[in-house]
């Protein structure tokens, strides 16, 4: 038997829809809207309660983070956030970003003051030297003056670089590691910062074995889903090195989301990250097709081509680095991609590129043009992560392979800077994450935040496709801003076609499912630099009403 | 260090010869337990005639070697098999074909229990330079080969004679002073040969530093702990590997007059390391004194100033 009908009253309806664009009334009924247009149209479904708390908000389709990592979540639930950007956390509370050492020594130390086992790290996460002011490691100096006695782990943001306390140093036994990443000083001993995962390995081991190795902590999943909701979000992918194919983790993830009260969406993608043959890939993803629930769902398989590029592991062409002229890694070789691209695409499966650069980008769609000559797809919507460097060129051949994109839009606001002056200079920092020109040639493009690299905001996110504005306030490449209206349709339709998922999610309209984010301000009529200042007032997924704050 | 567990990186692009290498290896080790950690067991392909059985990421084989596979963390496997009860003799670890070896090779520092002991990039003579020339991997080729201790040709002995020679004009000229092994010679076991200089008195500085910077290209690697004249209160740590070498004091004091053994252990590709020049190449280093004279001299040899940390 059908369910009771509720209509949400709104001040503007953004549907997002390519027939009706707006609206003031929404009828849901099981999870589903029935109608959209004003309270009479509503009224045709029969009796209705009537719900007005959004009367004098912007209600708009539930905006979707396109490419985010699971670990946020088990970060929140394992460890202190003590970075320095603003973060709100699971429970809501808004955690000041902490600009420098006395700051972060300070915080760090009322920490260790509510810590009634002495002998328990204390293990913190999210800082970044970089971002600070003034840029200054973060060293055994800074962190003694917290414990000399409790083991201190500090995860920086780009989880390749440890700070550790002198008590960690002695506990792992450091005096014996022979590492390059091991940090020294004048005197031969360890300053604390460890750099790589050989030169952390010892001590994540020591003080934080829990975050790694497939944390089945249910807590993760909630975290993860939390705080992309308080910003908005009702859909939220997980990005790929999960192990769903383990029993164990899949029993744990099915768990958290069944709940009534679980607050987003989860699509995540299947691992080809860390398992490491292509009929183990295969086998794994057909094996959790369609093992999910409402809130948790597979789709696509992730593979990883290049690194990051402010790590300068990026695959660049010519003339790669600034200055250096030197190029970054490749995950997987070339020729292996040739084959196990055609593969996975042979086998149905919708391939998830991590392309950081340009030539990590030109490979896979070489490896795509392959595969297609072999057996052509239509509609498979294969599509790159993060595809930062991409140029006409490539758009085009991507558009005709129809190979789409999520940009990672936000580095044009957190490390539009340093990509300027020290990894690509101005030309390529300006054409950083094109947009304008995607959007132009007809591949779909979304945006993400990639969080934990940087936090979870979908509006956030849209304000940096639509401004390119530094964090010191530059305009980068004026030519690909987009409009308010295409930032927010890459934030929700596009990234609902990626994930295949655009006739369920990504607009308001008859027939979809009731996700809706509300916003205090119309995203479309303010003045585009103040979109990220909008307050998030609640989410609606399947028509249940989740508040923020 | 005795306790310490040697660790070599067999490194290369993919195709260059990796797993041809690796079974060989442990297929033929007789009375060394190897382990040896590969990316893929499916690449690696085991005589079943050898595998005694298998236990999730472990492979046993009868001869006592295991082959492990890395999952998705190769430190986490590595101290996995430090930690063992009835640990490795060596442990080689399969790089993948797009690693740089050198950073697979920082991991064999990451346990107390672990030494790094060789990096071993394997090169495919036919199809090296065309790599080295390729638009997507060419650096990476390129710094593979300047990483390595060792550079293996695999296949030498079915690739025509002229194009051996040609390569290895071309590696020379692309990796001046690479240290070259055919894999044809490789024999596990009698692949390395090693010479040993063992003396109860301290050693000349001087003359060790000088010999260490002018090693013949023979040398593979070489280790060991010597006391010198200069600070006899303290041990130093010798270690080369490739072309690179150091000489570190010891943080703890020792005795001076208490007799520690210096040795230094050089190890080269068997048919190339030539035991009577090294004699001659470390002459000057252990020097001959009498009682009286090393009494003289470990009363002067006060501590000098400790070596930066490099």
């Amino acid at each position: 038997m059908p369910g009771p009908v509720t209509v949400f009253a709104a001040k503007k309806i953004i549907t997002m829809d390519a027939s009706v664009g707006e609206a003031t009334h929404v009828a849901v009924r099981d999870g589903i809207i029935l109608e959209v247009g004003d309270l009479d149209d509503c009224a045709a479904w029969g009796p209705c309660t009537l719900d007005e708390r959004f009367a004098d908000s912007i209600l708009i389709p539930g905006l979707i983070e396109s490419h985010a990592h699971l670990l946020d979540g088990l970060l929140w639930a394992k460890a202190h956030y003590v970075g320095p950007i603003d973060r709100p956390d699971p429970s809501g509370r808004l955690q000041k970003g902490l600009t420098d050492n006395d700051a972060l020594i300070a915080r760090l130390k009322e920490i260790e003051a509510t810590m009634s086992d002495p002998t328990k790290p204390l293990v913190g996460w999210g800082v970044d030297p970089s971002l600070n002011d003034p840029i200054a490691p973060i060293t055994r100096h800074e962190l003694d003056q917290v414990s000399k006695t409790r083991p201190i782990f500090l995860l920086h943001a780009s989880c390749h670089v440890g700070s550790v306390n002198s008590a960690t140093l002695e506990m792992a036994n450091y005096a014996a590691i022979r590492v390059p990443g091991v940090l020294r000083d004048a005197s031969g001993a360890p300053t604390g910062e460890l750099r790589e995962m050989a030169a952390m390995l010892i001590a994540v081991k020591a003080v934080a074995a829990d975050m790694i190795g497939g944390s089945t902590d249910a807590a993760q999943f909630y975290n993860f889903a939390r705080v992309a909701q308080a910003r908005g979000a009702t859909t939220i992918v997980d990005g790929g090195g999960s192990t769903y194919f383990d029993p164990a983790f899949l029993a744990s993830a099915l768990a958290a989301t069944e709940a009534e009260d679980f607050p987003a969406r989860i699509v995540a993608h299947n691992n080809g990250i860390t398992v490491p043959g292509v009929d183990d890939m295969i086998k794994f993803a057909k094996g959790l097709d369609g093992k999910g629930n409402d809130k948790l769902a597979f789709q696509g398989i992730k593979i990883i081509l290049d690194g990051s590029n402010q790590g300068f592991t990026g695959r660049l062409r010519p003339p790669a680095y600034l200055g250096s002229g030197e190029n970054g890694l490749w995950n997987r070789a070339p020729d292996e991609l040739r084959t196990l691209v055609p593969a996975l695409h042979k086998a149905g499966l919708q391939i998830v590129a991590h392309c950081n650069a340009d030539q990590a980008a030109e490979l896979f769609i070489e490896a795509v043009a392959l595969a297609q000559a072999a057996h052509p797809r239509f509609d498979h919507r294969h599509f790159i992560v993060h595809g930062q460097m991409l140029d006409e060129s490539l758009l085009r051949r991507m558009a005709s392979l129809g190979i789409h994109a999520t940009l990672f839009s936000n580095h044009l606001y957190y490390w539009g800077e340093f990509h300027r002056a020290h990894t690509f200079g101005a030309f390529r920092a300006a054409a950083l994450n094109p947009a304008a020109t995607a959007l132009r040639l007809g591949v779909m493009v979304s945006a993400h935040s990639d969080t934990p690299v940087s936090p979870v905001d979908p509006l956030f996110t849209l304000w940096c496709a639509a401004n390119r504005v530094t964090a010191t306030g530059r305009v980068l490449g004026p030519q690909e801003r987009v409009s308010a209206y295409d930032a927010l349709r890459m934030m929700t339709f596009n990234a609902a076609y990626l994930l295949h998922r655009d006739h369920e999610i990504g607009s308001i309209r008859v027939g979809k499912r009731a996700d809706f984010t509300i916003l205090a301000r119309d995203p479309l009529t303010v003045d585009p630099m103040t979109i990220r200042d909008i307050p998030v007032q609640a989410t609606v997924v399947g028509g249940r009403v989740f508040p923020v704050g | 260090m005795a306790e310490q567990i040697p660790v070599a990186v067999i490194g290369g692009y993919l195709g260059a010869g990796k797993t041809t290498l690796l079974n060989r290896l442990l297929s033929e080790a007789q009375g060394v337990k190897l382990a040896v950690l590969v990316n893929d067991f499916g690449s690696v392909n085991i005589d079943a005639a050898l595998i005694a059985g298998r236990d999730g990421e472990t492979i046993s084989l009868v001869n006592g070697c295991v082959c492990c596979s890395i999952g998705d963390n190769l430190g986490l496997a590595l101290h996995d098999l430090a930690e063992r009860s009835d640990g490795p003799d060596r442990i080689l670890i399969e790089a993948s074909g797009v690693a740089d070896p050198a950073r697979i090779a920082d991991y064999a520092g990451s346990h107390p229990r672990l030494a790094l002991d060789s990096i071993v990039v394997v090169a495919d003579p036919e199809t090296v330079r065309m790599r080295a020339r390729d638009k997507y991997v060419g650096d990476l080729v390129r710094l593979q080969l300047a990483g390595a201790d060792l550079i293996v040709l695999s296949r030498t002995d079915i690739v025509d004679a002229e194009t051996c020679r040609a390569v290895r004009l071309w590696i020379e000229t692309e990796v001046p002073g690479a240290r070259l092994a055919l894999s044809p010679d490789l024999d596990h076991g009698r692949m390395f040969t090693s010479w040993t200089l063992a003396s109860e008195l301290p050693l000349d500085g001087t003359a060790l530093r000088a010999a260490l910077a002018t090693l013949p290209t023979e040398i593979v690697r070489a280790k060991g702990i010597v006391r010198l004249l200069e600070a006899p209160d303290r041990r130093f740590v010798l270690q080369v590997a490739g072309g690179r070498w150091s000489l570190d004091a010891e943080d703890k004091d020792v005795d001076p007059l208490t007799k520690t053994r210096s040795v230094i252990v050089c190890i080269g590709l068997t048919g190339q390391l030539d035991p009577a020049r090294l004699d001659c190449h470390f002459a000057g280093v252990a020097r001959t004194v009498g009682p009286a004279d090393l009494v003289e001299l470990l009363r002067r040899g006060a501590s000098p100033p400790r070596e930066p940390h490099p």
